[in-house]
C-alpha cells in the first residue's frame, strides 16, 4: 500500500487546498501520472503518482485545506507490498513533494517524528487557541524550541498589520467604531490564510532575524523622464522601473554586500554572482514577488518586457514557482500608488530592499543658486545592519542616483 | 416510521461504552453537555472485559511467578509448585467486575444516561435503539461512534475446536496449553508467548517479518536473548501456509521460510491476534453516506468528524493503532471539540509498550530511524546491571537507551527493556512532548536507589558523564568543559 502525503511545499509553506482530483477511487494509475491539483499559498501544483497501482482510497475531500504531512490518498501498489519509501518531486521546480510510506508504518511515522514540533503541549495549546499553526512561529531559541513568548509575540505582530489596513481602508467606519463600546460591535473577519499568512510568516521571520535600518534619499528623475519621452517619440516605449532595475544592478555590482546573504551559522557573507531582482507586486491576493532573473545580462528593453509580463501573471494568479524563486535583491515600486516614504521589511534572506516612492515636481536650488522645478523621487533602502553600515548604504544609493540623474552614464556602464 | 412514533430528543449520543466512549461521555458531562451512552454489552468494552485488563491480569500473574526464585533468596518461602488457573480466572472476574462497577458508578455520578441496546442510525440526526422487543428512537445534535473492533481469524486458519485462539479467548482457558504456537508480530503475541512460557507451556513464536521485533534494534536483540533464555523457540520470516487440527489434540502447521522451503510444526494450541475489523455492521452508516475505507474503518478528519460533520468517530472504529490509549484520547478530545474547545490528538509520541518479562517501553525515534534520516545523533545505553535498585529487586536484566540530537541536545527517543519500563514510559513521553534537552533530564533530582536513576544515567552517558558506567577509552570520550 502506498500512502500519498502532501509532503513539503516549496517556499516554506505548510498547507495546501485540494482543488481537484484527476483520478477517482478504483482508477489504475501509472508512475508520474498527475493525481491531484493542490493550491498552495502561491501556486497551483499537480502531485504525480509515486508508482503504478490502483487508487484504493481518497482520504481528503476536494476543497479541504490540509497540513503538510497529511495523507491524501492510498494507492494499492502493483507487485510487491514490502516496506517502501519513495519521494517524488512534483512537476514544477521544487514545488510540493509527496512521500510514500508503507501503510503499516503509519502507526509510527518517522517523518512525523523527524519533523516534530519543538514546543511544550501548553505552548501548542496557546497557538491552537489563537488559531495559529505553531509551525509558522519562529523560535527565538536557536535549537528551534518555540516558547510561550514566541507565540505571544507572533500573535502581537500578526494583529498589527490587520489593524492598520482596516483603518486605512475606511476611516469613517473606523471612527464610528471607535466611538462605540468595543463589545457591542462585531468585527468583520478576514480569513488569515494562504498568501496573507505566508506574507505574515516571511515578514515576521525577516523582522525577527534581521536588524533593519532604513535610509532615505531623493533622486532627481527629470533627465530620465526626458529620455523616456524622447524614446517614446521614436515609438520606443520603455517604462521607468526598467531603467531603475538596470541602474540598481550596476550599483549592486559596486556594492555587492547588498546582493548577498548572511550565513550566520558558518560565519560567512555570501556575495551572490547572480542578479535576480524581485519585483514586489500588489495583487488582489496580497503581496507577490515575481523575479527578473539575470537582470545584469538583459537589456533595458528586455527587462521592461519581463516586468510587464510578470506583473500581468501576478495579477492573474498565473505565476509559476520558477517565477517567484531565487531573488537576490528586491524592489518595491510603490510610487504609482502614491507614497512618500516607508521603512520596508527586507525579503529574507536577502540583505537589502529598495522602495521607490512617488515622484513629485519640487522646487530645487540648482548649482547656479536658481530655484528650478525638478521631478523628485524619494527612495527608502532598508538594509541588514549586520552586513553593512550606514555609510556603505549612502554610497550605494549615491551611485544609483548618479546613474538615474545622468542617464547617459547608465549607457556608458552598459557598453 | 410508525404513525405516532415519538422520537426523544437528546444532545449528544455516544454509541459504544468502551474506554473511548465512556471517556467521551464523562468529559462531555464535565463540560455541561447532556450525554446519552448506548451500549449493547458491558460498559468498559473490549478493553475492560476481554482485552487490556484480563490480559494484564495474566501478564501480572506471570511476572509474579517469575519472581518466586528470588523470593526464596529473600528468605520468603514459597514452593511455587502448583498453579490454579481457576483461581486466577476468578480473580480476573472479580477485578473486571469491580472496574466495570466503577465505570457504571462514574457514569451515573456524572449524570450520563446509559441505555442498553443495539444502535442503528435511521437518519443523519436520528438513531434507533433495539433492546429485545423494545425499539426507541432518539434525535440528536451530535453523535460519536465508538463501537470498536473485533478480531477475526486469518482466511488460511480454519477452526474446528477451541484450541485455535484469539486474544479474547485465550484468557478464558481453564488449562495451560502443553505446546502453544504463537503466530503474530505485535505486542499481544509477545506478551502471550512470555506469559504462557512462565506458566509452563512450551512456546513457539512464529514471526512473519524479516525484522524480528518492531522496536529499536537494541531492544529487539535483548528481547530475543531473554526469550531464548526462557527457551521460547523463535522462528523468523515465516509465512503461515496451512493449519490443520488433528484428532489427537494436535495442531499441525506448515509455514514457508524466506528461502522458499516449507516446514512443519506441531503444537497443541495456536494463538494469533487475528485481523481486527471495525464494528459497523448494524450501525446503518453506509445508508447515510458516512465514508468508510475498504476495510470498513470510518474515515474522519483531524477533528474526528465523519463525512457527516455532526457525527464523530473515535477509537478502533477509525484507522490507526488499535489501542485504548488512542480511543481514550480521541474520546476526550471529541467531547472538548463538541463543547467548543480547540484540542487536538497527536499520536507522535505514543508509547509502544509490551508487558513481557522483562517489559518494554519505547517512545520516539529509534536509532535505525535516526540513522536513516541522516541525523547527527548521540546514543547512550545504561544497563540495569549497574543500578542499585535493580540489584536489590533481582531485576538486573535490560537497559535504557537514549538517543539525542547532537546539534541541539534535544532528546529524540527513549527505549527501555527492564523492570518498571511501563511506569517509566510516562517520563519518556513527557520529556519528548516537552522537547526536553539533555540538561532538562540531568538537572532534576532522582530518588535513590530507584530504577529512575537508570534514565538519569542513560542521559548522562550521552556525554560520558554516567557515574556507574565504565568509561570509554579516553580518546573516545567527549571532552567537556564547564563554561
Amino acid at each position: 500500500m502506498l500512502e500519498v502525503k502532501l509532503h513539503d511545499i516549496g517556499e516554506g509553506m505548510t498547507e495546501g487546498e485540494i482543488i481537484h482530483y484527476l483520478i477517482k477511487e478504483g482508477d489504475n494509475v501509472t508512475a508520474d501520472q498527475p493525481l491531484v491539483e493542490v493550491q498552495t499559498d502561491k501556486m497551483v501544483a499537480e502531485l504525480p503518482s509515486p508508482g503504478t497501482g490502483k487508487i484504493k482510497e481518497i482520504v481528503v475531500n476536494t476543497g479541504e485545506t490540509v497540513q503538510v504531512g497529511t495523507t491524501l490518498l492510498y494507492i494499492e501498489a502493483e507487485g510487491n507490498n514490502k516496506i517502501k519509501k519513495l519521494t517524488t518531486q512534483a512537476k514544477e521546480g521544487n514545488a510540493p513533494m509527496i512521500t510514500v510510506t508503507n501503510q503499516k508504518e503509519v502507526q509510527k511515522s518517522p517523518v512525523r517524528l523527524i519533523n516534530r514540533i519543538l514546543a511544550t503541549p501548553y505552548t501548542r495549546k496557546i497557538a491552537r487557541d489563537n488559531n495559529i499553526n505553531i509551525e509558522d512561529v519562529q523560535a527565538s531559541d536557536p535549537s528551534g524550541r518555540v516558547t510561550e513568548d514566541d507565540v505571544y509575540r507572533f500573535i502581537k505582530v500578526r494583529q498589527k498589520p490587520i489593524k492598520s489596513t482596516a483603518v486605512s481602508q475606511s476611516k469613517n467606519t473606523a471612527k464610528e467604531e471607535m466611538n462605540k463600546p468595543t463589545q457591542t460591535t462585531h468585527p468583520d473577519e478576514i480569513p488569515f490564510r494562504g498568501i496573507r499568512k505566508q506574507i505574515a510568516k516571511n515578514m515576521t521571520k525577516s523582522l525577527f532575524t534581521i536588524p533593519h535600518v532604513t535610509h532615505f534619499d531623493e533622486v532627481d528623475m527629470t533627465n530620465l523622464f526626458k529620455l523616456r519621452e524622447e524614446l517614446k517619440a521614436d515609438n520606443m516605449y520603455v517604462s521607468v522601473p526598467a531603467f531603475l532595475v538596470k541602474a540598481l544592478v550596476i550599483a549592486l555590482k559596486d556594492f555587492p554586500v547588498f546582493n548577498a546573504e548572511l550565513d550566520e551559522e558558518n560565519e560567512k557573507i555570501l556575495l551572490k554572482k547572480d542578479y535576480h531582482i524581485g519585483m514586489a507586486t500588489d495583487t488582489e491576493d496580497g503581496l507577490m514577488v515575481p523575479v527578473v532573473h539575470e537582470a545584469d545580462k538583459k537589456t533595458i528593453q528586455t527587462i521592461h518586457k519581463e516586468i510587464k509580463h510578470l506583473t500581468t501573471k501576478a495579477k492573474n494568479s498565473d505565476l509559476k514557482p520558477a517565477d517567484i524563486q531565487k531573488s537576490t535583491f528586491t524592489v518595491s515600486n510603490v510610487g504609482p500608488l502614491g507614497s512618500t516614504g516607508a521603512t520596508p521589511i527586507i525579503n529574507y534572506p536577502e540583505t537589502a530592499l529598495i522602495a521607490f516612492h512617488k515622484t513629485k515636481k519640487m522646487p530645487v536650488v540648482n548649482e547656479n543658486d536658481d530655484i528650478v522645478i525638478r521631478q523628485i523621487m524619494t527612495l527608502s533602502l532598508s538594509f541588514d545592519h549586520r552586513v553593512a553600515d550606514g555609510a556603505t548604504a549612502v554610497m550605494f544609493t549615491n551611485r544609483f542616483s548618479k546613474l538615474i540623474e545622468q542617464p547617459y552614464k547608465l549607457m556608458l556602464e552598459m557598453m | 416510521m410508525v404513525v405516532g412514533e415519538i422520537s426523544q430528543e437528546r444532545d449528544l449520543v455516544i454509541i459504544g461504552g468502551g474506554p473511548g466512549g465512556y471517556s467521551a461521555a464523562i468529559r462531555a458531562a464535565q463540560l455541561g453537555i447532556q450525554v446519552t451512552l448506548i451500549e449493547q454489552g458491558n460498559l468498559g468494552g473490549v478493553c475492560l472485559n476481554k482485552g487490556c485488563i484480563p490480559s494484564k491480569i495474566w501478564t501480572y500473574a506471570a511476572k509474579k511467578r517469575s519472581e518466586i526464585q528470588h523470593m526464596e533468596e529473600l528468605g520468603i518461602e514459597s514452593s511455587g509448585e502448583g498453579f490454579h488457573v481457576g483461581k486466577l480466572l476468578d480473580y480476573q472476574t472479580k477485578v473486571t467486575k469491580q472496574l466495570r462497577m466503577g465505570v457504571e458508578k462514574l457514569c451515573s455520578e456524572n449524570q450520563v444516561e446509559v441505555i442498553k441496546g443495539k444502535a442503528t442510525f435511521t437518519r443523519s440526526d436520528r438513531i434507533g435503539v433495539e433492546n429485545g422487543h423494545q425499539f426507541d428512537t432518539y434525535t440528536f445534535k451530535q453523535a460519536i461512534i465508538a463501537t470498536g473492533s473485533f478480531a477475526e481469524l486469518q482466511a488460511n486458519i480454519p477452526r474446528e475446536s477451541n484450541r485455535i485462539l484469539l486474544s479474547d479467548e485465550i484468557f478464558k482457558l481453564a488449562k495451560i496449553p502443553d505446546h502453544l504456537i504463537v503466530y503474530g508480530n505485535d505486542y499481544i503475541a509477545f506478551e502471550i508467548a512470555s506469559t504462557y512460557r512462565e506458566f509452563g507451556s512450551k512456546v513457539t513464536l512464529l514471526l512473519e517479518n524479516e525484522r524480528d521485533f518492531p522496536y529499536d534494534s537494541a531492544i529487539n536483540k535483548e528481547l530475543t536473548r531473554q526469550f531464548k533464555k526462557k527457551k521460547i523457540q523463535i522462528i523468523k520470516n515465516a509465512q503461515l501456509n496451512s493449519v490443520k487440527e488433528m484428532n489427537d489434540s494436535i495442531i499441525t502447521i506448515t509455514y514457508e521460510k524466506d528461502d522458499d522451503t516449507e516446514h512443519l510444526l506441531e503444537g497443541t494450541h495456536l494463538f494469533t491476534p487475528g485481523i481486527r475489523k471495525p464494528n459497523v455492521q448494524s450501525l446503518g452508516i453506509n445508508r447515510l453516506g458516512v465514508k468508510q475505507n475498504e476495510e470498513g474503518f470510518i474515515t474522519v478528519n483531524k477533528n474526528l468528524q465523519t463525512t457527516i460533520p455532526s457525527i464523530y468517530a473515535i477509537g478502533d472504529v477509525v484507522k490507526g493503532p488499535m489501542l485504548a490509549v488512542k480511543a481514550i484520547k480521541q474520546g476526550k478530545v471529541t467531547a472538548e471539540l463538541i463543547a467548543g474547545g480547540k484540542p487536538e490528538v497527536d499520536l507522535t509520541f505514543l508509547p509502544a509498550v509490551a508487558h513481557t518479562i522483562p517489559p518494554i517501553a519505547s517512545v520516539g525515534l529509534t536509532e535505525e530511524e535516526a540513522v536513516e534520516h541522516d541525523l547527527d545523533i548521540r546514543i547512550s545505553q545504561f544497563p540495569f546491571g549497574s543500578n542499585g535498585y535493580a540489584m536489590i529487586s533481582g531485576k538486573k536484566d535490560g537497559f535504557i537507551k537514549v538517543i539525542s540530537d547532537k546539534s541541539n541536545d534535544i532528546i529524540l527517543g527513549i527505549h527501555m527493556i527492564g523492570e518498571g519500563a511501563i511506569e517509566l514510559s510516562a517520563s519518556f513521553a513527557q520529556l519528548l512532548e516537552m522537547a526536553a534537552k539533555e540538561e532538562d533530564v540531568k538537572f532534576p533530582l532522582y530518588a535513590h536507589p530507584s530504577m529512575n536513576e537508570g534514565l538519569l544515567e542513560a542521559v548522562e552517558g550521552l556525554i560520558g558523564e554516567s557515574i556507574h558506567m565504565v568509561p570509554k577509552r579516553k580518546d573516545e570520550r567527549v571532552s567537556h568543559v564547564f563554561t
